[in-house]
């Protein structure tokens, strides 16, 4: 990726009349909970509120998690996940999963929440019609952290993922463990064989293997396929994905069994082979009825580095063996696992290959469907979050002003726009739309302006051919852009 | 009467049991059940099918036959070898294996026989093999003379429930206060937890009929006892699933078994009280 040192940030571009509207509230790196506009400004800030993910609830509610567990003992481990009012007080919480006693530190109980939970009445927490989260009731799916050992997969201590379910008294009234079910995951033997050896091994908490690294879960929610009869897709099943295995999956609700399972081997059918790898995804969930594509699965396929299995040059070892320097998002059909609609660097206009890697996120970042079919996209690792329509143009774009003091990236884990009404407290604001600079014309202070101050002609040069060659292969209109384009 | 060995080679229990006989000048018709000796335990095995326990490593030994008694197990033919069938409650088969002996039970055996348990006992400690003793909270004097004497490597306490169930779900009277003292004296040994099943009970309401599994405010009352009696809200504390094939009481073998998730309510009542408390799903 090439990135300059200098370029705006906030928002970048608008236009109004093509957007769907409303604010957007995203966690900012190091700063707290933040809730924008859609020219930038910030409504409201929930200082050093964290949160994987923050979540706008109407009624101007938010979720999040006073904090995170010392990364000495644990990973990722929210102490807790609460739920505060427009002015910060704490109307709900949970964190009675685990009683956690760290060396040197107060003994407490833990929700260890991590990556994503959703409150009762929506299925995946963000705006469909008819499907608000409640506020003041309910129940609320979370995905925590748990240690355990399972000699079927590794002999080493396990970072497992477990799906609980937490009810407004906040008691855990339900759960499944991933390890579990791994026999039900289709990890081949190479993939057996590696994980046993290195389980996405962490140093943290005196090291566990974080073998799987769930980093989404929401419901299915009413759908076109269970109506239907396919009994995969009950509403109340539960869809997570896995960014270190490569695996999306469903999980029935009832039996705990998984019922739909995408990955971790992406060439064992032509329909996969078409999809093509799906590498470290993030944000795999079912569209909500009610919104265009409603019932397909909506994911932000990072790329970048994951999976298990055969050593290969870029993996020499076989760990994290499936690797890919752009990301996709994805819109697929669950039933025929074909591609309905995709973002790539080739929707992006950006010449493929060589210059695909400006539209990558190895890690983070999310996709969500708008109701007027446009997606709001994080990508998160460069603090990007962008607004395409259903035709892939962009019509918003904002860049977090926010870099870490600790960690100096200005990273956004996941982004939601919420309609204004969510947000009563807030005076409506103006849209205002923003005009697009022509960066080819655009210079900072002091920079001299474009334009060569002589020019001057050289006899029998030729004009520049329209097919000129790369050291590498550019062919947008080719094979490898097919494949990508499904 | 004579004694009939069925040994195996390789097997150290066996030879803990043939230097016990020969410290006390007992001969006996020994066969190597896995090598010369298999055909004539095999005849032995078809005949006593019943009383020969395989479990899932196979068959245990050594096997003890004397005068129409059969005895499977080192601690259960030392007991036999020592006294007779005087200490046949306190020591039943063991499941255990790689240097552990179970199947010890303090609750269920005569307290009038502590001396002799604790020299059988004694003897299996002395040869290398660790011990674990299973108690229920009833003869806590037993459990006391063990602990005093250093017999007892790890204790699992079977606590049946909140103390109000508790005669119920034992089958018999029980003072809560020894209860009580077996929960203290358990986190006295180098090893121990505690145990609930979340067993089914009789519905003592008037006019219903049947049984009802262990509610998760009854687990919770149990955890509360624990934590009162032993001061710790910490304990090492387990809730295990009922299998409706393993009881020997016939009105319970019908009844419906529990999922792990269904339990997962009882954990939760239970940490209110006992913050560790974990549904185990593999036996150990």
């Amino acid at each position: 990726m090439t990135y300059p040192t200098i370029f705006p940030t906030g928002a970048t571009i608008y236009d109004p009349a093509r957007c769907w509207n409303g604010y957007t509230v995203f966690q900012a790196k190091e700063v707290g909970a933040l809730l924008i506009d859609m020219n930038g400004g910030e409504v409201q800030l929930w200082k050093e509120l964290h949160g994987m993910p923050n979540r706008i609830l109407p009624g101007g509610h938010l979720m999040g998690s006073s904090g995170e567990r010392s990364t000495a003992f644990g990973s990722q481990d929210g102490i807790d996940l609460i739920q505060v009012d427009w002015d910060g007080n704490i109307v709900w919480r949970f964190n009675r999963y685990e009683f956690i006693e760290d060396p040197g530190e107060e003994p407490q109980w833990m929700a260890r929440q991590h990556h994503d939970y959703q409150r009762e009445g929506s299925p995946v927490g963000y705006y469909a019609p008819g499907l608000e989260p409640l506020t003041d009731r309910g129940r609320t799916l979370v995905l925590s952290h748990k240690n355990v050992r399972n000699a079927a997969i590794c002999d080493k201590p396990l970072l497992d993922d477990t799906l609980i379910e937490v009810n407004w008294e906040g008691e855990v009234v339900w759960e499944w463990v991933c390890s579990e079910h791994f026999e039900e995951l289709g990890f081949r033997e190479d993939a057996r064989n590696l994980l046993f050896r290195n389980p996405n091994w962490l140093q943290s908490g005196g090291g566990a293997g974080d073998w799987m690294h769930i980093n989404s879960m929401s419901l299915l929610g009413p759908n076109r396929w269970f109506d239907a009869g396919d009994r995969r897709f009950h509403p109340d099943n539960i869809i997570w994905c896995a960014r270190e295995s490569n695996i999306t999956a469903v999980v029935d609700r009832q039996t705990g069994r998984i019922v739909w399972r995408l990955g971790p081997n992406y060439d064992e059918t032509p329909e996969l082979r078409r999809l093509g790898w799906i590498i470290g995804q993030h944000h795999a969930h079912m569209i909500p009825r009610g919104l265009p594509g409603q019932g397909n699965i909506l994911v932000f396929d990072n790329g970048g580095w994951a999976g298990y299995g055969s050593p290969n040059p870029g993996a020499p070892t076989g760990f994290r063996n499936a690797l890919r320097d752009y990301s996709r998002v994805l819109e697929i059909d669950p039933t025929t696992l074909g591609v309905v609609w995709q973002y790539t660097p080739v929707e992006a206009g950006l010449p493929f290959p060589v210059d695909a890697n400006r539209f990558y996120s190895p890690f983070i970042s999310s996709a969500q469907r708008l109701p007027n079919g446009n997606t709001l996209i994080t990508e998160g690792s460069g603090g990007r979050i962008i607004e395409v329509t259903a035709g892939h143009e962009i019509v918003w774009e904002y860049i977090s002003p926010y870099w870490g003091k600790m960690l100096r990236i200005n990273m956004i884990y996941r982004a939601y726009r919420v309609p204004y009404e969510w947000v009563p407290q807030a005076e409506q604001p103006q849209e205002r739309a923003i005009e697009r600079i022509d960066v080819t014309r655009f210079r900072v202070p002091g920079a001299s302006p474009g334009g060569a101050r002589r020019v001057v002609a050289v006899a029998g040069v030729l004009p520049y051919r329209p097919d000129a060659a790369l050291c590498v292969r550019t062919d947008a209109g080719g094979e490898t852009a097919k494949e990508i384009s499904g | 009467m004579s004694i009939l060995l069925f040994t195996a080679t390789g097997c150290a229990r066996c030879a803990i049991a043939k230097k016990f006989m020969a410290e006390k000048g007992l001969a006996c018709d020994e066969h190597d059940a896995i090598g010369a000796g298999k055909e004539r335990f095999g005849q032995f095995y078809r005949a006593h099918r019943g009383a020969v326990f395989r479990g899932k490593e196979g068959i245990e030994f050594p096997v003890l036959a004397q005068g129409g008694e059969i005895r499977q197990g080192v601690a259960a033919v030392l007991a036999w070898l020592q006294c007779g069938s005087r200490l046949d409650g306190f020591i039943c088969r063991s499941e255990s294996s790689k240097g552990w002996v179970g199947g010890l039970h303090v609750s269920r055996g005569d307290p009038g026989e502590a001396e002799r348990l604790a020299g059988v006992l004694g003897v299996l400690k002395r040869n290398g093999l660790k011990l674990q003793l299973d108690t229920d909270g009833r003869n806590p004097a037993v459990l006391e003379r063990l602990l005093r004497q250093g017999i007892g490597d790890r204790v699992v306490m079977d606590l049946k429930g909140p103390q109000a169930l508790y005669p119920a779900l034992v089958g018999a009277p029980v003072d809560p206060q020894d209860v009580e003292r077996s929960m203290v004296l358990a986190a006295g040994f180098p090893e121990f937890r505690y145990e609930t099943t979340v067993a089914p009970v009789p519905a003592m309401e008037e006019g219903r009929e049947g049984c009802r599994y262990l509610s998760p405010e009854e687990i919770a009352a149990t955890a509360r006892w624990l934590k009162e009696a032993t001061g710790s809200y910490r304990q090492p504390y387990f809730l295990r699933i009922f299998d409706p094939r393993a009881t020997a009481d016939d009105r319970l073998g019908s009844v419906a078994a529990l999922s792990p998730g269904e339990l997962i309510r009882h954990r939760t009542a239970a940490r209110n009280y006992q913050v560790l408390t974990e549904v185990q799903t593999i036996s150990t």
